[in-house]
């Protein structure tokens, strides 16, 4: 059935550009400090609530219904939410231990992780089970005709992948062209030469958080319009996904998160509709995935000659 | 309580000078310390709240009842009398070995023991009101006592910090044996008070959690000033070397609990249910703690052995019709986990640090999708396995009570002593490991692993083995797990029960037996206490990972290797972590 194929592939593309999204942050943030931010997840799952916010309490209810007036002003509440989290998190848990072994930033990220999701569970109104988000951009689906029926493509799963496509390139070529992206690319090289040539890599790091935190509050925005509810527990699940498309892609690496995050969106989909099990086995597709491509080709398809990992 | 029997052998130790700020106190410092101890008594006897709360009093609605009924108080009250007067009398007794270290300790413990009573009172008697003045009505006591413990730090600090006491000649070997079986018994009694203290939190018992919280502060104060006045140190060097027979003790001590205060249907359940995560944080302790792999679905092979163990319980939901001896069924899913933490473990041969832990997050997740899923019609899906039997012998079923002669033992008491004995087998494994060859080489490993490589320790096939001896640990004790509960759910093994027990083995201290223990002994033990707090109990739990990986990443028993690897003020710390462990070798060299 050729129109179920396309469906099954345009729903991984939009899956797979918010994982994307959202895997910008993580690979950006491993690409400089070597530390795998468990907690992005949950800083997206607080973006979608940021907006959200935004939208119930500080919104006047006359541009309530007109999205071009709403959505720039989601975005932008849920983009400042995660920021202003990741910017406190960086500052108050993660640069303390810099230096510190290994293992103990990680299990930092995951304290943290569990505490920002209990902090909206406890803290926000009503957040004890899924939230309703407003559908604040035009409804409906555009019915692509193919020979032997249509593939239908929703209106907001277009705005995510072109979002998305947007972002990414932005994004690569602020890393690849401005000041402030050299001193990024020089710090994730080395830390003490990039501070010799006068870089002051705690400024580097923490707008490698801030653009990784803006990215995932976007993308938590977005997911609540594309869906129509938000939840405490999409973050850890989405941060996963995210995770497993930046090292996918080769941690590291822009383009390679995206990709990864096309990639794993399709696993998704067409897991869910053709390998045994059904739609109720697509996470384990992904997390077989995941694993095959750690044991077998950890550097990724974009990623760098592999570094020394301990 | 810091009564010596003994001459101390005091080492000269330094007096560490006063530091900054209070260096300008250090006159005073024997003046502060008396009055930090006096405000301490003093608030200990004022009253504490205006008005009695509104389910029923507490604390006791007290008044200046000194004249009346001097020994009269009790509870933390009490607590804070005895720290008060300890404090008073190592002011102004300068024999005393670490007198500063004594003192800093038990000004913590007062600070704490008035700030969760104090905080307790305030949140629910309506405000600031109740522990200033009211209605009328005056008490100070906590910030009294408040008061008076920050007086003590202060005083402790200014007077400067000695280092830790360090004392007793070794006695006859009898003597020390008699006093070992003494100090055995005072511990049984403590853990019977710990356990009870609050009582069972409850609607009808509001005030349980903050009972509770207020004992473990006093008793926190308490060790950490017997530990600084070296007393610690001395019973664990005797330990030592009684080996034998402070197993056995300690063995026999713990088969006793069910006798003591502790011994209700209740409690034995609580004991029993920590006893399971202590048993699979003993294993996981082999994986993290010694081999250095840090294992984020671990969970997953409790979750195998209870699967394992259900299907061949005769439940009838059992996906086989076989029913098998418990002692077999364990067996079987030791074995099965076993097998499984191969295979989790064989990506160890290509994926190192932070990628193995993902990997192993990963499997944790797929066991997690599968059970969900009814994978194989193995697991129940969400629908779990319920009606497991319990565990049966000489027609006697383990959940019910046990009349022995004129002792009865309470319901849940034979599968308290069931854990025990296996949590006793699990540490005799665990112990016999870490010292022996190929504990060295999972030691090795952990500390570097190429260095390993290159002494000889054929790395791969020894980190599978961790993970396999690990998972296997974790078999046993999902048997037992599916047995006590009836009921086997994919629930109970979620990604957070993983981050718990990794917390447990982190917050105990890795790579030590007390510590896995005692960290799974606090992290299933509050949540049992601090129902009323229910809904913050996650957030508490994930800030406190991050303060503990902040301020005392070895944890609270360290292990000695731990210590040195984790503590930065042991050694300079190499400048900067990023170019990875060789710069940091070079920087410490």
């Amino acid at each position: 059935m050729l129109s179920t194929l396309l469906s099954q592939i345009v729903n991984g593309l939009v899956t797979g550009a918010l994982i994307g999204l959202i895997a910008l942050g993580y690979t950006m943030v491993y690409g400089i400090i070597q530390l795998i931010n468990f907690a992005h997840g949950e800083i997206f799952m607080v973006g979608s609530y940021g907006g959200l916010a935004m939208f119930t309490y500080l919104m006047p209810t006359a541009i309530q219904n007109q999205w071009y007036f709403a959505l720039p002003l989601l975005l932008i509440a849920g983009a400042a939410v995660s920021v202003a989290v990741a910017v406190l998190m960086e500052r108050f848990a993660y640069r303390p231990l810099r230096n510190a072994p290994r293992l103990a930033p990680l299990i930092t990220a995951l304290g943290v992780s569990v505490a920002l999701q209990e902090a909206v569970r406890v803290f926000y109104p009503g957040a004890t089970a899924a939230l309703p988000f407003p559908k604040a951009f035009v409804e409906g689906t555009w019915e692509i005709p193919v020979p032997g029926g249509t593939v239908p493509l929703r209106w907001t799963g277009l705005l995510i992948i072109v979002t998305a496509l947007v972002l990414t390139f932005a994004l690569n070529t602020f890393v690849n062209n401005s000041r402030m992206g050299r001193a990024m690319r020089a710090t994730s090289q080395d830390r003490d030469v990039a501070r010799l040539m006068g870089i002051d890599p705690d400024r580097v790091i923490v707008l490698t958080f801030v653009l990784g935190a803006a990215l995932a509050g976007v993308a938590g925005v977005l997911n609540g319009v594309d869906l129509g509810f938000t939840n405490i527990d999409l973050g850890f699940q989405n941060g996963i996904f995210a995770f497993t498309a930046a090292v996918l892609g080769g941690i590291g690496s822009i383009k390679g998160a995206v990709a990864g995050g096309f990639a794993i969106g399709l696993v998704k989909a067409l897991g869910g509709q053709y390998l045994p099990g059904g739609t109720a086995y697509d996470y384990v597709w992904i997390f077989v995935v995941l694993i095959a491509v750690l044991v077998f080709r950890p550097q990724g398809f974009f990623g760098e000659t592999e570094r020394v990992r301990a | 309580m810091t009564a010596i029997e003994k001459d101390p052998v005091v080492e000269p130790a330094a007096v560490e000078a006063p530091r900054g700020r209070l260096a300008g106190l250090a006159p005073y410092a024997t003046a502060l310390r008396a009055a930090g101890g006096l405000l301490t008594v003093v608030g200990a006897y004022l009253p504490w709240a205006t008005f009695v709360l509104n389910d029923g009093p507490y604390p006791e609605k007290a008044t200046l009842e000194f004249f009346t009924a001097p020994l009269g108080v009790s509870g933390f009250r009490l607590h804070l009398l005895v720290f008060g007067i300890a404090a008073i009398v190592l002011a102004f007794v300068p024999a005393v070995p670490a007198r500063g270290r004594i003192l800093r300790a038990l000004g913590w413990g007062v600070v704490a023991v008035s700030v969760v009573n104090g905080m307790y009172i305030t949140t629910q008697g309506g405000g600031f009101g109740a522990i200033t003045a009211a209605d009328g009505a005056v008490a100070f006591g906590a910030i009294v006592a408040l008061i008076g413990g920050a007086v003590l730090l202060v005083g402790a600090f200014a007077g400067g910090l000695e280092g830790h006491a360090r004392w007793g000649r070794p006695l006859g070997r009898f003597v020390e044996w008699a006093l070992l079986l003494v100090i055995y018994a005072l511990l049984l009694l403590l853990v019977a008070a710990v356990l009870t203290s609050g009582g069972q939190g409850s609607v009808a018992n509001p005030y349980s959690g903050a009972v509770f919280l207020s004992f473990l502060g006093a008793l926190g104060g308490l060790l950490a000033a017997l530990h600084s006045a070296g007393v610690v140190t001395w019973v664990t060097g005797m330990s030592e070397r009684h080996r034998a027979y402070s197993a056995i003790v300690l063995l026999a001590v713990a088969l006793l609990l069910p006798l003591t205060a502790a011994g209700t249907q209740y409690w034995m359940t609580v004991a029993a249910n920590i006893g399971v995560y202590a048993a699979t944080a003993i294993g996981l302790n082999i994986v993290v703690g010694l081999a250095g792999l840090l294992d984020l679905g671990y969970v997953a092979f409790l979750g195998i052995g209870a699967v394992v163990a259900a299907n061949f319980s005769g439940a009838t939901a059992a996906r086989f019709d076989i029913v098998l001896p418990f002692p077999l069924v364990m067996v079987i899913s030791a074995v099965v986990a076993g097998i499984f933490g191969a295979i989790v473990g064989s990506p160890t041969l290509r994926v190192r640090g932070d990628y193995l832990a993902i990997v192993t997050l990963a499997f944790g997740e797929i066991f997690v999708r599968s059970s969900q899923n009814n994978i194989g019609g193995l697991t129940g899906g969400s629908n779990a396995i319920p009606g497991i039997p319990p565990v049966t012998a000489f027609g006697q079923p383990f959940n019910e009570s046990l009349t022995i002669g004129s002792v009865e033992l309470p319901a849940g008491a034979l599968y308290y002593f069931l854990i025990v004995v296996i949590v006793a087998a699990v540490m005799a494994v665990f112990g016999n490991l870490k010292n022996s060859r190929l504990g060295r080489a999972w030691i090795a490993i952990r500390e570097d692993e190429d260095a390993a490589r290159a002494m000889g320790i054929r790395t791969g096939p020894v980190k599978i083995l961790a993970f396999m001896i690990g998972a296997t640990l974790a078999g046993l004790a999902g048997a037992f797990f599916a047995h006590k509960t009836g009921t086997v759910s994919y629930e109970s093994f979620r990604f957070l029960e993983s981050v718990t027990l990794l917390a447990a083995v982190i917050l105990g201290g890795m790579g030590t037996i007390p510590g896995a223990v005692l960290g799974a002994s606090i992290l299933f033990v509050l949540p049992e206490k601090l129902r009323e707090f229910a809904d913050y109990r996650l957030l508490i739990f994930g800030i406190a990972l991050v303060l503990i990986m902040r301020f005392r990443p070895q944890g609270l028993v360290p292990d000695a290797h731990r210590r040195a690897e984790l503590a930065p003020q042991s050694e300079p710390p190499p400048p900067d972590g990023s170019t990875g462990p060789a710069a940091a070798k070079v920087a410490a060299s």
